[in-house]
């Protein structure tokens, strides 16, 4: 028996990416919002982080964090700031459990993200430097951009940021979702 | 016997008369007839093998475990996301329990357009009668209506328009509301805990975690059928060979052209993978001033059937159905971001959904991809399909105003469109519904190994046979001559339900 598929785990080195990969790896999460399909995701649950190593750097953690902020707008909303919530440490699990040919090449879709802002639109500031009015004029500029890789990476990073957060317990009683009927003991 | 591949790893080399891949609404119904007909039989299903307590109502741990890819499947060019189930009892374990026969009229149009004179309801009684009877098929009571589908039927009566309470597959049901996520009461009468029982007890041999990628018909007759033992995550942990007289493929409308075409089967007519169908819906979110919760509760059982009619027309038409999203997938489904977005998710609790839902006329096309796990899917939405959605989108902010919404959400990309009540909701069909225009889902691809009598222009015939390949059948939805144009469990289950009637019937045959 020696039709055996081999199984493509992602070790694409930054050198080889190609638009297509990357458009592929945001198209990844852009899959995150299927109407129900947005699911694509291991366990966003609030336990702590698995034991292995992160899939994000620090910086990169720091400038997700700041677009997941941005994204759900929790300071002006009354919902539980970001950094109160599991959000960021879910993002992490998933995309540690994520196969590595589709999450590869999110590090550069968040880097660049954070750098679009000279890149592009000739600001002159960086992303994480910004204040928050300006960050979500550059997100606009990724949302309605022309260049068809800058509108796939804000919906990649858009539907990640959204799902982390509206997947956290702490998130529900603000929306008026109830949670789990298994939770109030029914059949449990 | 249900054995875990994944846990078993190794290679692995059975007999068997029938090899049933996939266990689905086909190929479960196959798998359970075959086995009681007598026949020994071997079912291979790629997906793990879940029973209630494993469905823990959380949306961030299920869908991944139930559907193909993870729940990433989309076209090619990302314009419509498509969910289908990857564990034993296939899309069934998180359907959503709409249960209707094939409609006469799609019936009569496959009889005279696509040469099945065979397909009468008369003929097919018995098949759909044996499946209704195992799913426990019966009326939804008036009483397990809830708020999500009052609304849809307040509004719907209001303007007139035409609609009814439908008949679903649940026993015992508390009425959670996350048939979406797998039945943690074993309510749901889907596969898993009806038909694969059924053929457990009858003697299949069921494995879990058996992904095939090849079926080998030497000479246009059926020898063997090889693939992988895979793990939860996609690594690999074994091989398999399965030699069978007969096959009944049922990997679902995606998978089962990918495998057909990879194996180089059944495509003499140059149509496996082609005339792909998908049912594309798209929903509208009423806002109302009220509390709605409409996530609690039977999650469909009204069905508004105003706008398709296929006594005149069973090319055409669309149905509008009660939804609800859970909150990371409803928040990932409504488009913008930041504050407006934020203001529109605290009123999550307050929502109501209606889809519509096509009877679409768009051919598109399923192509082996990159991995078998990920086969390439092709569909662009035709002029006049795109016409009829932005109609069905209209019609569903008519009926949420009707019903009392304050306000209308059309999931328009990158910014929705909010429509106030006293707007002009004629703005959506200005704006139209094109290709790519509007959030889309699909969670019925169908006909991509489409029956008829042709053989050059179909890919089975009448009983789901190949027209190439003698003993290689097709059972699932893939062999719909035509988009349905309703919910389509039960005629897939009325086509595995067939099919093996046939099979055992002429066993002879696939003996010499
Ligand atoms: C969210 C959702 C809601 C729905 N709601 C309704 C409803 O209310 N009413 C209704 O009538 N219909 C509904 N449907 C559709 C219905 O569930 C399908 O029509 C039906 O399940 C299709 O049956 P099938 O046999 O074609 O495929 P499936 O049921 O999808 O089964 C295919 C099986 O094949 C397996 N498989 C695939 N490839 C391989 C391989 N290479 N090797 C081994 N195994 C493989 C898969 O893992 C899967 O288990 C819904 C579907 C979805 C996704
Ligand atoms: S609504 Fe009924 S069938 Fe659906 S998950 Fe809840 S108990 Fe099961």
């Amino acid at each position: 028996m020696s039709e055996v598929e081999p199984r493509i785990r992602g070790q694409q080195a930054w050198h080889r990416l190609t638009r297509r990969a990357f458009l592929r790896s945001t198209g990844l999460a852009t899959s995150l919002t299927a109407l129900s399909g947005l699911s694509a995701v291991p366990a966003l649950t609030s336990e702590g982080a698995s034991g292995s190593a992160p899939f994000l750097s620090e910086d990169d953690t720091e400038v997700l964090t700041q677009i997941v902020e941005r994204m759900v707008a929790s300071d002006a909303s009354g919902a539980p700031p970001v950094r109160e919530t599991g959000a960021i440490a879910a993002i992490e699990r998933l995309l540690q459990q994520l196969d590595p040919s589709l999450t590869q090449d999110l590090p550069l879709a968040i880097r660049l993200f954070d750098w679009g802002p000279i890149v592009f639109d000739f600001t002159f500031t960086r992303f994480v430097n910004m204040d928050a009015e300006a960050q979500d004029e550059s997100i606009r500029c990724w949302m309605s951009s022309r260049i068809s890789l800058r509108r796939e990476a804000y919906a990649a990073l858009r539907n990640l940021a959204l799902l982390g957060y509206y997947s956290q317990d702490e998130v529900w009683p603000g929306i008026g979702y109830r949670g789990p009927l298994l939770k109030e003991g029914v059949g449990s | 016997m249900i054995v875990s591949l994944s846990e078993r790893g190794g290679d692995l080399a059975l007999t068997a008369d029938v090899c049933v891949i996939g266990s689905g609404a086909g190929g479960a119904v196959a798998a359970a007839e075959l086995a009681e007909g007598g026949r020994s039989v071997v079912v291979l299903e790629q997906g793990p093998h879940w029973a209630a307590r494993d469905f823990s109502q959380r949306e961030d741990e299920m869908l991944p475990k139930l559907f193909e890819e993870g729940g990433m499947r989309q076209t090619l060019d990302g314009a419509v996301q498509i969910l289908q189930g990857r564990n034993v009892g296939g899309s069934t374990v998180h359907n959503l329990c709409y249960c209707f026969r094939t409609p006469d009229a799609i019936l009569r149009m496959w009889r005279e357009e696509h040469g099945l004179e065979e397909l009468t309801p008369e003929a097919l009684e018995p098949s759909f009668a044996r499946v209704e009877k195992e799913l426990g098929v019966v009326q939804i009571r008036e009483d397990e209506v809830n708020e999500l589908n009052r609304i849809a039927r307040r509004g719907a009566e209001k303007l007139g328009y035409s609609g009814f309470v439908t008949k679903h597959n649940r026993k015992g049901c508390v009425q959670s509301g996350y048939c979406l996520l797998g039945c943690s009461y074993d309510a749901k009468q889907s596969m898993l805990i009806t038909y694969v029982p059924r053929a457990d007890a009858a003697g299949a041999r069921i494995y879990t975690g058996a992904r095939v990628a090849r079926i080998e018909a030497p000479g246009g007759r059926m020898k063997r059928v090889v693939g992988h033992a895979i793990g939860p995550d996609g690594s690999l942990r074994g091989s398999f060979e399965v030699k069978a007289n007969v096959v009944v493929l049922a990997a679902g409308a995606v998978n089962s052209p990918d495998l057909l075409l990879r194996s180089g089967l059944a495509n003499g007519g140059g149509q496996v993978g082609e005339n792909l169908h998908l049912h594309p819906s798209v929903i509208a979110t009423g806002i109302f001033d009220e509390e709605v919760h409409g996530y609690r509760g039977i999650p469909q059982s009204y069905y508004i059937d105003e706008f398709i009619d296929l006594e005149s027309d069973p090319h055409s038409g669309a149905i509008l159905m009660p939804i609800i999203e859970f909150p990371g997938m409803a928040a990932a489904t409504t488009p913008g971001f930041g504050r407006a977005h934020s203001a529109l998710m605290r009123d999550y609790g307050k929502t109501a959904g209606l889809l519509v839902l096509l009877h679409d006329q768009t051919s598109g096309r399923v192509r082996s991809g990159d991995s078998l796990s990920k086969p390439s899917i092709e569909y662009e939405l035709e002029e006049r399909d795109a016409q009829q959605i932005a109609e069905g989108l209209l019609h569903c902010a008519e009926v949420l105003f009707a019903a009392g919404a304050r306000q209308v959400l059309i999931p328009y990309k990158p910014e929705p469109l909010m429509l106030e009540r006293g707007d002009d909701i004629t703005e959506i069909t200005r704006r139209g519904a094109r290709h790519g225009q509007l959030v889309t889902a699909s969670t019925h691809p169908q006909s991509t190994c489409r029956m008829g009598g042709d053989p050059g222009s179909s890919v089975v015939g009448p009983f789901g046979e190949c027209h190439d390949v003698e003993g290689l059948f097709v059972a699932d939805m893939s062999v719909f001559p035509t988009s349905l144009g309703a919910p389509p469990q039960i005629t897939t289950a009325m086509f595995g339900d067939r099919t093996a009637h046939h099979i055992l019937e002429n066993w002879k045959r696939f003996t010499t």
